[in-house]
């Protein structure tokens, strides 16, 4: 078996967004990596069942998902809190609430249930359909669009965005006086 | 303290886990569903734009000289 070079290529090219994936799946940058090093290893060895022609890039994140999904499921066994500890150490000043920045959104987004925050991140980051989340979580497609709705819903609520036109100090006065 | 709505929707949420019924029902306005994208999209970028680590590029070469393949 040879790798061609533009098979090289796309693998290449897919690692940008497995490594974005697995950043904010897991929330460390160093087990990211380790799950995307693991990834484009089973898809070398498992290439035989790659059908050309089909999406490369759906394959990957269906490998990478099974592999953190296995690796979470050991880990919870041995650790305590595995998910935990993720949130606390990105929460920087909970209280802030003046403006949003990516750390708020990243720990908000690190409070989702698991389910929900890789539905919204497959279709609302990675790009992919409905369909194509479906087959990567090997669930129905209604299952995702209802995962993806109540991630947005949780960050709302959590970010506190929905009823703010202007991300002020003063959003709460404002607030009130709509009611 | 969050705002009013943020609170009735936490509220809303802390009780649903399992019927899903607020999740499919319930909708975001556009305009909220609109940053919340915006913000996903954007701290997703800055993550896309990093750099590839060397790790995969040497892994990707490696098995690339192994003509034999990884089976």
């Amino acid at each position: 078996m040879t790798q061609e070079p533009d098979l090289r290529e796309a693998l290449l090219a897919a690692v940008p967004g497995l490594r974005a994936f697995a950043i904010s799946l897991s929330g460390q940058v160093d087990k990211a990596d380790d799950l995307v090093q693991d990834t484009l290893l089973r898809a070398l060895a498992n290439l035989h069942r790659f059908q050309p022609g089909t999406n490369l890039n759906a394959w990957l994140f269906t490998i990478l998902r099974n592999l953190f999904h296995s690796e979470y499921r050991k880990r919870r066994r041995e650790v305590e809190d595995p998910t935990g500890s993720f949130a606390a150490r990105l929460k920087v000043q909970p209280e802030q609430g003046v403006h949003l920045d990516f750390e708020d959104f990243r720990v908000a987004l690190s409070e989702l249930p698991s389910d929900q925050r890789e539905a919204l991140l497959l279709v609302g980051a990675s790009g992919f359909s409905y369909e194509e989340a479906a087959s990567i979580c090997g669930c129905a497609v209604g299952t995702i669009k209802s995962r993806v709705n109540r991630a947005r819903l949780r960050l709302a609520a959590a970010l506190n965005v929905s009823d703010i036109d202007d991300l002020g100090p003063d959003s709460m006065t404002r607030a009130a006086l709509q009611n | 303290m969050t705002g009013d709505k943020g609170n009735k929707l936490a509220r809303a949420l802390s009780g649903e886990p399992t019927n899903g019924k607020l999740g499919t029902d319930a909708k975001l306005d556009s305009g909220s569903q609109k940053r919340i994208g915006d913000q996903l999209r954007a701290m997703y970028d800055e993550l896309m734009q990093q750099p590839v680590p060397d790790r995969f590029k040497e892994l990707l070469d490696q098995l690339d000289r192994k003509k034999d393949g990884p089976q």
